[in-house]
């Protein structure tokens, strides 16, 4: 009988076999910004004490799926056997909601054990499983009403929420009859998920016909955009970004009527134009994309997130008063300690 | 009775039937997956709906990733998922089984 | 639940609890016994859901003949009372209690089955007890476990943990294990229970399961543990009695036949007495012979 184990990569002599199967198997991406993030991995051996097949988990994502396919034994029945473990493993870590990231060749067999397809994309596609799902995020969302013909939607990270910001959701509202803000789940932010969901409400809350909402697990974060605050090839990027416009565009869209998606500019940012071009070449023509140039002060100065982080880092309260809403800046001040705590620990100014 | 965590039980290896339960206001809404759907589809889900009711559960989504599973190992990992997210494991009750 | 003195025990096939592919054909393989284990073959989280399944295969799959039996977890541990109860109302034929080391773990569990057949109205006394020496001190205290309970059917040796316990590992000669084979084969016969001798778990060396089973056979114990349905044919094949045991057992019967229809109390063959043990060997041979098919339903020799 084929006997799952834990393997543990702490331990060099283990990590070496499983690096070895992995290549044998096409995997060799061991970047260890991937790597180390892997809670558990687990392998598969035959009778002989071949390793034979190899799963790991990053959090809710499956990840470093490889079976050996030659031998006497169906594909299907080791493939099962990992993603059973797996499944148990997150069940007893207490992650109810899982995803997947493969090639499209795979992702037949992730259906069939009771994988839902998110989005697919040609390099790839991402699968989630168990609950809540997609749906059920979905359904606790308000629908506009009969009256709200024009919704448009503006996805953000808001970390913090700045005057760029309050400007691009302003502008959506006065052209439209309903908005959702979508604020993305991403908690290695400086500024945590609650926080910056807070900010947003309370620097929106005079916008009669703006929603504000959690992105949950379906918007750029860790596990539809692992490397986005990595530095990472265009090739990446490229696949991430896709994935993410793909999966707005067939679940967001439809579900909140969505008939337009407002981005703002980012000069500065690679990662960003690429995504922006992204979204634009998935959602048109269903969805209108409107590109709307970055906002800048009086005097020029570019108002961004990065900027209003790199004055936190370099302790300049003056300059972060003219970035952001008089309600960010009072919730910067009231925290000041907390957040400059933050960044002593090793947040570090890049990212997002 | 209401569910109190999202639990799982069983695999998804031949012969086994992986269940998981999650709380839910709809009535017992259960999401199968099996080869043999057409034929004991129906079948499934009331073993399924059975072990629930004998539990008390009235509301609750329910996925089942089926791999050829006889009734009786439907039963038990029924059993097992619901004890789970009912958080009672520890405490079975016996008139039920 | 049938007699335990003539039952032949030459197979316990052990079946991780939680696979049900295993559990649904365990009973297809021919071996004597089935063990459902709970216990080191399942893994933590799955204790429940294992109970479960092993409960509810016992309570609705026909195994025919085979005897059923259930490694429940330990005292030590807290699936050990869900484990007795399940196994109680599932009406298992015997309890195996791992790493038993006093006649004292054997009482409390009974005391416990006894509530549980109780509860759940099962005749008392209908389930059976059995024993899994696995320390030092287990093989030392092997006479007083195996006499622990009415109910005790039998005692094995586990090596795994018992050499371990020992500072030593498994040898392919198995002189590690002679004083405790020895021992728990003492113990059984004193107690007039089965002896039952450990796994063996190298598929990869037929040889050396043959040499230990051979081994085995010659001391006197029933028989093997087994991991894999593939050794059942091979632990029979080593069981099998030869023509001259099968000839001269069917004599010893055919005398106490004679004798009986002669009415005479004594009987005799080839000028000695025929005494309980003698007849009761003969007993077993036949039934030995008749498992491997070497005699037909009348008795006639089938071999060769």
């Amino acid at each position: 009988m084929e006997v799952i184990k834990d393997l543990y990569l702490l331990n060099s002599a283990v990590k070496k076999q499983w690096e070895s199967f992995l290549q044998q198997h096409g995997i060799d991406n061991f970047n260890n910004a991937e790597t180390k993030y892997l809670n558990q991995t687990v392998g598969l051996f035959d009778e002989h004490d071949q390793l034979v097949g190899t799963g790991s988990i990053a959090q809710n994502v499956m990840k470093y799926v490889a079976i050996e396919v030659h031998g006497e034994i169906h594909a299907g029945v080791r493939f099962n056997k990992i993603i059973s473990a797996l499944i148990q493993r997150l069940d007893q870590a207490q992650i109810s909601h899982y995803f997947v990231f493969t090639k499209i060749k795979y992702v037949s067999s992730f259906k069939h054990i009771g994988f839902h397809c998110l989005a697919q994309v040609p390099q790839g596609a991402l699968l989630e499983s168990g609950f809540p799902t997609i749906k059920n995020y979905l359904a606790q969302l308000s629908q506009p009403n009969s009256e709200q013909q024009q919704v448009a939607a503006i996805v953000i990270n808001a970390n913090p929420f700045t005057k760029g910001h309050r400007y691009l959701i302003e502008k959506a509202a006065q052209e439209n009859d309903l908005v959702y803000v979508i604020v993305v789940q991403q908690n290695a932010s400086l500024f945590t998920t609650p926080q910056r969901l807070y900010l947003v409400r309370l620097g929106v809350q005079d916008l009669m016909n703006v929603k504000v909402i959690d992105g949950g697990e379906y918007t750029v974060s860790f596990a539809t955009f692992p490397a986005y605050f990595l530095t990472s090839s265009d090739a990446v990027i490229d696949y991430q970004t896709r994935l993410d416009a793909q999966l707005f565009k067939n679940w967001f869209v439809p579900a909140l009527q969505i008939k337009r998606r407002y981005l703002g500019t980012e000069p500065t940012s690679h990662t960003t134009r690429l995504y922006n071009d992204n979204l634009q070449a998935i959602l048109q023509p269903e969805v209108e994309v409107l590109v709307v140039p970055r906002y800048q002060l009086a005097d020029g100065q570019i108002v961004s997130a990065f900027q209003v982080r790199h004055y936190l880092v370099t302790q300049n309260l003056e300059q972060i008063a003219r970035l952001v809403p008089a309600t960010t800046f009072d919730f910067i001040k009231a925290h000041w300690a907390i957040l400059q705590q933050r960044i002593q620990k090793g947040w570090h100014g890049n990212g997002n | 009775m209401e569910i109190k965590r999202i639990a799982t039980a069983g695999t998804l290896e031949s012969s086994d039937i992986q269940i998981t339960i999650a709380p839910g206001n709809n009535g017992l809404q259960i999401e199968l997956q099996s080869d043999v759907i057409k034929q004991f589809g129906a079948q499934i889900k009331q073993t399924i709906i059975d072990v629930l009711t004998n539990y008390g559960v009235q509301n609750a989504q329910i996925k089942a990733v089926d791999k050829g599973a006889l009734d009786l190992v439907i039963k038990a990992r029924a059993i097992a998922a619901v004890q789970r997210a009912l958080e009672i494991s520890e405490e079975p009750r016996w008139e039920v089984l | 639940m049938s007699d335990s003195a003539t039952r032949l025990r030459r197979t316990m096939m052990f079946v991780p609890g939680n696979n049900p592919a295993m559990i649904k054909d365990a009973g297809i393989y021919g071996a004597d016994s089935v063990m459902f284990d709970l216990e080191d073959g399942v893994s933590l989280a799955e204790k429940d859901a294992a109970r479960y399944l092993v409960y509810e295969a016992l309570t609705n799959i026909d195994y025919g003949d085979t005897e059923l039996v259930v490694r429940i977890n330990g005292a030590d541990t807290p699936f050990y009372d869900n484990d007795i109860k399940a196994m109680v109302k599932a009406g298992v034929d015997v309890i195996r209690l791992p790493k038993v080391e006093s006649a004292e773990m054997i009482q409390d569990l009974e005391v416990k089955v006894a509530a549980a057949e109780k509860e759940f109205d099962k005749p008392a006394g209908s389930i059976n007890l059995m024993a899994a020496i696995e320390s030092a001190q287990g093989v030392l205290s092997a006479a007083e476990i195996a006499k622990a309970s009415k109910r005790m059917i039998g005692i094995a040796l586990s090596a795994e943990d018992y050499t371990t316990d020992m500072k030593t590992h498994r040898y392919s000669d198995g002189a590690e294990l002679f004083f405790a084979r020895n021992m728990i084969l003492h113990a059984a016969r004193a107690a007039k229970i089965a002896a039952f001798d450990t796994v063996f778990t190298n598929m990869d060396d037929p040889e050396g399961f043959y040499r230990e089973t051979k081994l085995i056979h010659q001391l006197g114990f029933d028989g093997k543990s087994l991991v894999n349905p593939r050794q059942v044919e091979m632990v029979n094949k080593v069981y099998e009695p030869t023509k001259k045991e099968i000839l001269n057992a069917q004599n010893v019967i055919a005398a106490i036949a004679q004798a009986q229809k002669k009415g005479s109390g004594v009987i005799s063959m080839d000028g000695q007495m025929v005494d309980r043990p003698v007849a009761l060997r003969a007993q077993r041979v036949m039934m030995l012979a008749k498992a491997a098919h070497l005699v037909d339903e009348e008795g006639n020799y089938l071999g060769e």
